[in-house]
């Protein structure tokens, strides 16, 4: 299988990248009417599998799941969560036949054998469905030519997609059609459909492409996501035992400060992330976040160019054949850091604090999310796809990072996100060694050690122009505007 | 000032108290201190005046005892005043002579045994009676007299004032007046008031007992005595110290809900529910089987909710009674495997929950845990409108309109701003009934709506219930274990039993 996006001209690669759009909640007025009454086959039945089939159903759609026969015959984890939940189980033989719409949710890697195994079993003319595109775009499947392909990924664990739902919401969605396989043209009208059935369009759909959501999401995971808080997790930590920082203390600071510092990036975007500190720090945060972009950005320039030309996906592939081998290494190296060995101390840290103390990690989130999305755009990535796999989504791997450290963060995400994490960890670590040398408590620890909160008048304003002249700031107020709308409404 | 050591404690141990066979207190526990100044409050009918009069030695102890009541008390009733007028008329009926009595005289009843007449002068004029110290008490009016009565209370040099609505009919100038001589008074002498309304609490007020009336117990009475002549009676509900503020605001609204004769807001016309077919029942539950793996937790179950027909369901934990409900309201996954048949569906046919979910309304504790979006409390009730937790469409005016109302309804139209999670579990449990009644569903579930609510809440939460299950549309579904939260109305009950 040949790399798909590869195969493409550019002129047709750089029409694909540029495509992300915020749908408007009339665009749903259809709701799941293109998908009553059809038969809507899950494969998988892990997080995603058991949660999307589970609000699916209650939407008023058929759904059933296919397992492995093996999971079947050992009942498996799998097996009971579906036919616990009162789900129709079968084999792929028994089911896939007689399915409308097949729903892919196995993790990236088991995709290419999941759909050569089931391609063949799927009636004329019915619908595979995908929640990742890697499969597509990366391993460049070829999906029979009468059936539709459609992407769905709802951008939530699968927990949250049904907590949501439960709750009468949802969670913010892609959709994409696969346009080489759309023979009959029907797959918006069931990407739609499917994501009114799981809950989505109430808290936002975005409409991608199958490569806008690749290179865009991995790009992303690579780098501000993943990579740089892990990076920034080990180098902070570090950097204050040396600076004789009590390592609880430390410890807490690194692993709530993420949650802390990008809860008000969510809110206003990087400048409301540094308004959040005092006029002195906030220059000193963009003093060093400067720095930061000019030393990390061939890095983040290498990792796009590596997502763009298929490198990435390939290396990653032959770990995949070689059983995981550096996946494995590196995952046991992290849980190895002194960070993650060192508990959060029992002190009270007050929300103010994670700012004030943390200005160092403040700036590496400035520095990454903008980075990210000076990266993506350059390489033709349109700035909505650019602003929620950078900025948008990093409070959201904060959290994980909050609720147990770099080793939830990397179990939460998906392997693919994982392998790129470690991949810009192992580069990033030692193009900032020299960078952290100057690096003092005042920055990361500590607090700035100043008399008085006084700043050079015209230095200010030039730092808060700045600020808010970043290209990402001006598309995250209209896309955070349209979220508002349709958010909760508190 | 004088200093009230004249009275000792006053101590009521689980006392009944009879008034002619009218009436019972009954299993009274209260003790008064010195220098506490109480109010009685309560429910129409619960007692009140009778616990005030008890006070000044009026009742008959049938069981308990009653220690430490003062020698002098200063009383001012309604029914002190009906008497002292009546023995006024029949000092009139009395005298056979055929000459036109003139009855006594104010200025006499007023200084007659007087014990402070300087006070006396003064308030007398404080009131404007000067004019009518002439004038026969029983030719005043009902303001007039009960000025009178107030009077020669205060000016008794009482070891206890017992004042049952004394405000009542008072003008304003009056009343200022008045209030403004007992705060003066506070530290020479303990006072007992009994008011229906909270608003008019003088601040010096220490305490607050709250009555209510005791079913349970004349239904107990009744069979044990076999005595269908027994009156009402009523009991001491709890007391509440004016400092804790928590309690005393509750106590406001338990008041508020209890007194106040307001009905259930209208539905949304805009948002009409479809119509359901009448001569089909709501709920028609079928061998209903929950099982998780081998372990079987409710087996093979017929059951059949009609219109109108309330229900209470009960079982110990671990029966299913959740699971039940969660087949109902759609919540279980395992509604796709049984046969069910709600609001008109067969489940499993391509039903949405959210079309079997609007015509429920529900409240239980697992709701309240989860409803922990930081919301207005007008937001949670507008929710109710779209069975979500939280709000996550544009609410109409109208409907912000009915959300109003029950915020009124509950006492609450104050804290309609205020953010949900920063009440307390029991408002919280208000509102949460609010939201499930909002839009008038045809099936109200109650899983057990008084768990983790103290006793006053519990009050709160049975006076609101009550007054949805006297409205008509809604068929309540009411699930419990505490045998004494009884909702009146309800006569179909179904048990659970422990399978596992």
């Amino acid at each position: 299988m040949a790399n798909y996006f590869n195969t493409l001209p550019l002129r047709e690669q750089l029409a694909q990248l540029a495509k992300c759009r915020f749908m408007y909640s009339s665009e749903f007025a259809d709701g799941v009417d293109a998908l009553k009454g059809k038969k809507m086959v899950v494969i998988g039945c892990g997080a995603q599998g058991l949660n999307q089939g589970l609000n699916l159903r209650d939407s008023g759609l058929d759904v059933s799941y296919a397992l492995r026969p093996e999971a079947i015959e050992q009942k498996r984890q799998s097996w009971k969560n579906a036919s616990e939940n009162g789900f129709v189980v079968g084999t792929y033989e028994e089911l896939i036949p007689t399915a409308d719409v097949v729903l892919n949710l196995t993790p990236d890697k088991q995709h290419s054998s999941v759909v050569t195994a089931v391609m063949p079993l799927m009636k004329e003319g019915a619908c595979l469905s995908y929640s990742h595109g890697f499969n597509i775009v990366e391993e460049g499947m070829k999906v029979r030519e009468d059936l539709t392909v459609i992407m769905v990924a709802p951008k939530c664990p699968g927990s949250e997609v049904r907590a949501e739902y439960v709750r009468g919401f949802g969670v913010p969605t892609l959709i994409a059609v696969h346009e080489a396989n759309d023979p009959k043209g029907e797959g918006l009208a069931l990407a739609k459909a499917y994501a009114v059935g799981t809950g989505g369009h109430k808290a936002g759909v975005l409409m991608s492409s199958f490569i806008a959501e690749v290179k865009s999401d991995l790009m992303g995971e690579q780098t501000i996501l993943c990579g740089m808080l892990q990076t920034g997790s080990i180098l902070c930590f570090n950097k204050m035992i040396e600076e004789g920082v009590e390592p609880g203390y430390a410890s807490k600071l690194i692993q709530y400060g993420w949650e802390n510092i990008t809860e008000a990036l969510k809110y206003g975007g990087v400048t409301n992330m540094l308004d959040r500190l005092s006029n002195p720090a906030k220059i000193k945060a963009f003093d060093l976040a400067e720095e930061l972009k000019e030393i990390m950005r061939p890095l983040y320039n290498k990792h796009q160019d590596d997502i763009m030309s298929g490198h990435f996906s390939h290396t990653m592939m032959e770990d995949w054949a070689n059983d995981d081998a550096n996946l494995h290494k590196w995952r046991a190296e992290t849980a190895e850091t002194d960070f993650e060995k060192t508990p959060a101390g029992n002190v009270e840290i007050t929300e103010q604090e994670y700012f004030d103390n943390g200005i160092l990690m403040v700036a590496m989130v400035k520095a990454g999310v903008e980075l990210a999305f000076e990266t993506m755009t350059a390489a033709g990535i349109i700035a909505e796809s650019a602003y929620y796999e950078s900025l948008h989504e990093t409070p959201l791997i904060a959290n994980t990072i909050a609720r147990k450290k770099l080793y939830e963060m990397n179990a939460t995400i998906s392997d693919t996100a994982e392998y790129g994490c470690y991949l810009y960890n192992h580069a990033c670590v030692p193009l900032l060694a020299d960078f952290m040398k100057g690096i003092k408590s005042d920055v990361i620890g500590k607090g700035l050690d100043v008399d008085d909160n006084g700043v050079d008048n015209a230095r200010l304003i030039e730092v808060n122009d700045a600020l808010r002249a970043h290209p990402v700031e001006a598309v995250g107020a209209v896309l955070r505007g349209h979220m508002a709308d349709m958010k909760k409404i508190i | 000032m004088e200093p009230s050591s004249r009275l000792e404690r006053i101590q009521l141990n689980k006392a009944t108290i009879s008034f002619d066979d009218r009436f019972t207190l009954s299993e009274i526990d209260w003790i008064i201190e010195p220098h506490q100044h109480w109010v009685i409050t309560g429910t129409n009918g619960a007692g009140k005046s009778a616990l005030a009069a008890a006070l000044a030695g009026v009742g008959k102890i049938e069981a308990g005892t009653v220690q430490g009541l003062p020698k002098n008390v200063g009383l001012v009733s309604f029914e002190a005043q009906a008497e002292l007028i009546a023995k006024e008329l029949k000092k009139d009926d009395a005298d056979i002579m055929d000459v036109i009595s003139l009855g006594t005289p104010v200025s006499e009843m007023i200084f007659e045994q007087c014990q402070d007449p300087e006070l006396a002068s003064d308030l007398v004029e404080k009131f404007g009676l000067t004019k009518l110290l002439d004038r026969a008490f029983r030719k005043l009016s009902t303001g007039e007299t009960r000025k009178v009565m107030l009077i020669r209370a205060l000016s008794s040099k009482p070891d206890l004032l017992i004042l049952d609505e004394p405000f009542d009919g008072l003008d304003v100038d009056t009343l200022a007046m008045l209030q403004a001589h007992l705060a003066s008074i506070i530290d020479t002498v303990p006072m007992v008031l009994v008011l229906n309304r909270f608003d008019e609490m003088p601040d010096f007020i220490t305490h607050v007992a709250y009555l209510d009336k005791d079913r349970s117990d004349k239904e107990r009475l009744e069979k044990k005595r076999g005595d269908k002549k027994r009156g009402d009676s009523g009991r001491l509900a709890f007391t509440v110290e004016r400092q804790d503020e928590a309690a005393f605001n509750e106590l406001y609204q338990l008041l508020h809900l209890k007194t106040t004769d307001l009905s259930v807001p209208e539905a949304d016309p805009a948002t009409k529910l479809p119509a359901l077919d009448p001569s089909q029942p709501l709920v028609k539950l079928k061998q209903a089987t929950i099982q998780y793996g081998d372990t079987v937790i409710v087996d093979k179950l017929d059951w059949t909710i009609e219109q109108g027909q309330h229900w209470q369901l009960s079982g110990p934990n671990g029966s299913g009674k959740t699971g039940v409900l969660s087949l109902i309201t759609g919540d279980h996954p395992q509604c796709y495997t049984n046969d069910i048949f709600v609001f008109g569906f067969q489940r499993g046919n391509g039903e949405s929950i959210w079309q079997i979910k609007q015509f429920i309304g529900y409240v239980s504790t697992a709701l309240q845990w989860e409803y922990r979006v930081s919301t207005s409390c007008k937001n949670v009730i507008i929710s109710g409108f779209y069975d979500s937790i939280g709000v996550y469409t544009k609410s109409t005016d109208h409907q912000k309109k009915i959300a109003d109302q029950w915020l009124e309804l509950l006492g609450m139209q104050e804290r309609s701003d205020q953010p949900f999670n920063k009440l307390s579990y029991g408002d919280q449990r208000l509102l949460l009934i609010a939201r499930a009644m909002v839009k008038h569903p045809p099936l109200l579930i109650l899983d057990e709506p008084c768990l983790g609510l103290d006793d006053m809440n519990r009050q709160l939460v049975l006076a609101l219930i009550e007054k949805i299950c006297a409205g008509k549309e809604t068929t309540v579904l009411y699930v419990n274990h505490h045998t004494e939260d009884k909702i009146k109305e309800i006569d179909n009950h179904l048990a659970l039993e422990k399978n596992h």
